[in-house]
């Protein structure tokens, strides 16, 4: 006797509504992922955020002591802002004035950036386009 | 020079249009030689493009610095072995060998299949031709690498993270990988087009779908192994969008290669087999635009570039073509076989298909939703590492228990006692290797317990399947056991490699679950004479060194290591100052244990002035593994792919006489 | 002009006559007709695809038997639904095989 229709469908469609359920559950919980901002739109942000910004000044400190500290500015847009970021944690090699890196953490009351240990990432200049001397 | 490069470019470009538009005529109208004519234009671009690659290739052996590709990627005092590398060290190179891998592949391609699938030839031509025609304008109007510039004296030489073997030989491989599966997709394309349901794309091109398979795994371990060894921040996949770009056409294709099995033997899952194909291609061209165009901020990251809208209109051409031509031809895929039963060999396939499609279209959301999220809510996000390993976990690991259940379970309806049989003995493996690995500890981590668990199971049915396969042919035929082993494999190379290469992804998965949820970090500042203790090993800084090598300044923070009192020896962690080139990079120390397969891994963070230098020092089980799997991987599937003659005969016959019988009438 | 134009000029003529030759081959040929397949090539495709899965799917049966993996009363419940199978696309290849021209049964009765 041959089937009416097969169970494969309902397999199928099944499957498309648990994998459907699990995902929505999972990013209802663990949120869609962290905002990423420029110092510029940090003020309309709070909570954990993704900073994105290019090093500027002169760091100082250690980042495996008291901390590294340094300066980041908007890397576009004409009215560029900076913002102060105190940095524990591994730093990247290719960290150093003028290139751009993204670091996640929050905003304290007096303006400071703290970021969560060790979640710098710097932007390397792009391996498939020549450098600009 | 440039002018020839450009001018065969052009020619490129324009044999290809001719292919696309007089290949659609041909087979649309049924013109013999138009379709001919259209075949040889494809094969003719290859050339054309061999001649475009060879001109780069000589402007950068012969520092050709006029041409601003060359300038921007090579040096003088680079290596012979980098010149000829940084060919596809920048974007117009990586487009070229794309185009280059592309009308090599396809000519190859439509010549084979002239005599066995001629009908199908006719549209292949035009399919592939359409994407020879996409990517010839980006190098002919968007993205040239014939520019000139005023010559310079020098070149601005190769990023140094690019100068080494692995970072020669990756990005081949994966271009082999996304290429390669260009072929059976334009097959695909075919069959619809022309409206033949049969075997034949798939038989045509099943070695093609293995060979690029292959070659895009491979080209992502190579990878993950240069994260591992030259990035060195301990780990070896970041779920970097531009790694997650080559994974997820491998995952489709690997549903692929899996599903179309169900279409040989039953006939079924033909509309999968369409999609399937279609979603793995228009993955890779959506893994090369991910990777070229600048769009995702990444690790990886690239400059915004002009290229980017135009390939993202080539992924929509390609979805909604291949989306348009399965819809047409759905009642023609469509077969009046049935799944009979939930517990069986077609049923375990569809669900293979099913969480591969799901894991590959999750990877796509957590990838895209980025890009998606500032295009449409003007509101950037980014996607962390939990999301990835969560779904990798709930997808991941009944996928590796399918690997052992699917190549034993019975064909059309599974009965409980025959389900008994088959895995009583590997069931109890699993479970043993489970209480023991509780009783050492395992347990720390469920999911990789589970993950243990399930590879020893997977392990225990290969195992049983070679044995049980060598003992049926010695009581055939009474040969030895090494005899009977390699007929046995010699006969069924589909089957036994297929064994050979899960058993490379349980290897993998081994490797992976050990090195990342069994691992120990441990990191401190030290001052000469101190030590760090991490995973039984004791390290002990000894002195900080300082060498000038070819290009760079070579600082060394040299540990002696020892563990349970013996002396290991020592080890060296430290950077690269590169002069030229200004940049520093991260060296570090890694010991493998050649006994359990775990590795000692040393990075020396920051080194002060006081000549003390903070660590982070890992200890990675079974880390070895991974690269071991790779090795395996190969083998297994060289093994599937060897020619068989007498398989080779019986589809020349199926094939062929249908030709004869036509040319025959032709001349009467 | 530099002599790699004039190179490239001549890849360029090669290119067109590459593609010009199927024509010139045959300025004048007797069919330009597309070889297609009729419908009774196809249905006879179809019908030996069938045959080669009925009979590949009896053997493996044979075969896992043999080795072991399939139990008695597996096999047996199985084994007569895929000789139907095979005996039914065997019948319907010959039916094919008959409805096809002349020349063809000759030819398909050497090859059997």
């Amino acid at each position: 006797m041959a089937r009416s229709s097969s169970p494969a469908r309902l397999v199928v469609a099944l499957s498309v509504a648990a994998v459907l359920a699990v995902f929505l559950l999972y990013t209802s919980l663990a949120g869609g992922g962290t905002p990423s901002v420029s110092p510029s739109e940090l003020a309309t942000k709070t909570g954990e955020v993704s900073l994105a910004g290019r090093v500027v000044g002169t760091p100082t400190g250690d980042a495996h002591g008291g901390g590294l500290r340094f300066v980041l500015e908007d890397i576009q847009g004409k009215d560029k802002q900076r913002v102060a970021v105190v940095y524990k944690g591994s730093v990247p090699d290719l960290f150093r004035v003028g290139r751009d890196v993204v670091v996640t953490g929050t905003q304290r009351a007096d303006g400071t950036f703290v970021t969560k240990p060790g979640s710098m990432i710097t932007k390397c200049p792009s391996k498939y386009q020549a450098a600009k001397t | 020079m440039a002018e020839l490069g450009r001018a065969a470019l052009i020619v490129t470009f324009g044999l290809s249009v001719y292919a696309l538009v007089g290949g659609a005529a041909a087979a649309a109208l049924g013109r013999r030689r138009l379709a001919l004519s259209a075949r040889n234009a494809l094969i003719a671009s290859f050339f054309s493009t061999l001649v475009a690659a060879l001109v780069l290739v000589a402007g950068f052996l012969r520092d050709d610095f006029s041409l601003a590709y060359v300038a921007g990627h090579s040096s003088r005092a680079l290596p012979f072995a980098y010149k000829l590398s940084a060919f596809w060290g920048g974007q117009e190179g990586s487009l070229l060998l794309w185009l280059l891998v592309l009308t090599g592949y396809a000519a190859l391609a439509v010549w084979f299949a002239r005599k066995r699938a001629r009908d199908l030839v006719v549209w292949v031509t035009p399919v592939l031709a359409g994407i020879a025609v996409g990517f010839g304008w980006l190098l002919v109007a968007v993205s040239s690498p014939f520019d000139t510039i005023p010559t310079p004296a020098d070149g601005n030489g190769l990023n140094p993270s690019l100068q080494n073997p692995y970072m020669v030989a990756h990005p081949v491989l994966l271009y082999l990988g996304y290429v390669g599966l260009a072929v059976p997709f334009a097959f695909a394309m075919g069959a619809l087009l022309s409206g033949r349901t049969d075997e034949r794309w798939i038989v045509t091109t099943r070695r093609w779908t293995i060979v690029a398979w292959t070659a895009l795994g491979v080209g992502q371990l190579l990878g993950a192994h240069w994260a591992y060894q030259e990035v060195g921040w301990g780990g070896y996949y970041a779920w970097d969008p531009v790694e997650n770009a080559a994974l997820m056409p491998w995952l489709a294709a690997t549903a692929y290669l899996h599903s179309v099995m169900i279409q040989e033997k039953r006939g079924m899952l033909r509309v999968w087999n369409v999609t399937l194909v279609s979603l793995a291609f228009c993955l890779s061209l959506f893994g090369t635009f991910l990777t070229r165009s600048g769009v995702v901020s990444s690790i990886h990251s690239f400059t915004q570039s002009a290229i980017g809208p135009w390939f993202l209109g080539f992924i929509v051409v390609a979805v909604v073509f291949s989306v348009t031509m399965i819809w047409l031809r759905l009642p023609q895929l469509r077969t009046t076989a049935r799944l009979e039963s939930l517990v069986s060999r077609e049923a375990t396939f569809l669900y293979n298909n099913l969480l591969l499609v799901a894991l590959c279209l999750t990877i796509l959301w957590g990838t895209a939703w980025p890009i998606v999220s500032e295009a449409v809510r003007g509101e950037a996000v980014v996607v962390g590492r939990p999301y990835f390993d969560f779904f990798l976990r709930i997808f991941g690991l009944p996928l590796l228990l399918l690997m052992g259940i699917g190549p034993l379970v019975a064909w059309r309806r599974a009965s409980l006692r025959g389900l008994t049989r088959i895995f009583a003995w590997p069931a109890a493996v699993a479970l043993a290797t489970g209480v023991a690995l509780i009783a050492v500890g395992a347990g720390s981590s469920v999911p990789g317990l589970i993950a243990y668990t399930f590879s020893a199971f997977v392990l225990a049915t290969i195992v049983v399947e070679f044995a049980r396969g060598t003992a049926a042919r010695r009581a055939l035929t009474g040969e030895s056991v090494p005899t009977a082993f390699s007929r046995l494999v010699g006969r069924n190379r589909r089957r036994y490699g297929g064994y050979v290469v899960h058993a490379s992804v349980v290897l993998l998965a081994i490797g992976v679950v050990g090195s990342s949820a069994y691992d120990s970090v441990v990191e401190g500042k030290l001052a000469r004479g101190q030590s760090l203790s991490v995973g039984g090993y004791t390290l002990t800084y000894r002195n900080l060194t300082e060498k000038d090598a070819a290009n760079a300044t070579e600082i060394r923070a040299v540990l002696g290591v020892r563990r349970g009192g013996d002396s290991l020896g020592t080890i060296q962690a430290g950077k690269n100052a590169y002069s030229v080139e200004q940049q520093v990079s991260n060296e570090v120390g890694i010991r493998s244990d050649k006994l359990t397969g775990e590795d000692l891994f040393v990075i020396a963070e920051q080194v002060n002035d006081d000549g003390t230098v903070f660590f982070r020092i890992f200890v990675k089980p079974l880390i070895n593994l991974i690269w071991l799997a790779g090795i395996v991987f190969v083998l297994g599937s060289v093994i599937t792919l060897w020619p068989d003659a007498r398989e080779e005969r019986r589809l020349a016959t199926r094939y062929a006489t249908a030709g004869e019988r036509r040319e025959r009438s032709a001349t009467t | 002009m530099s002599p790699w134009l004039l190179l490239g000029a001549a890849l360029a003529v090669a290119g067109v006559v590459v593609v010009a030759l199927p024509f010139l081959r045959e300025p004048m040929p007797e069919s330009d007709e597309l070889h297609e397949l009729d419908a009774t090539e196809r249905a006879r495709l179809d019908a030996e695809e069938t045959r080669d899965r009925a009979l590949a799917s009896l053997k493996e049966l044979e075969a896992d038997h043999r080795a072991g993996r399939i139990t008695d009363e597996d096999y047996r419940a199985v084994v007569n639904i895929l000789r139907r199978d095979a005996a039914e696309a065997l019948r319907e290849l010959d039916r094919v095989r008959g409805a096809a021209p002349e020349g063809t049964r000759a030819e398909s009765a050497n090859s059997a």
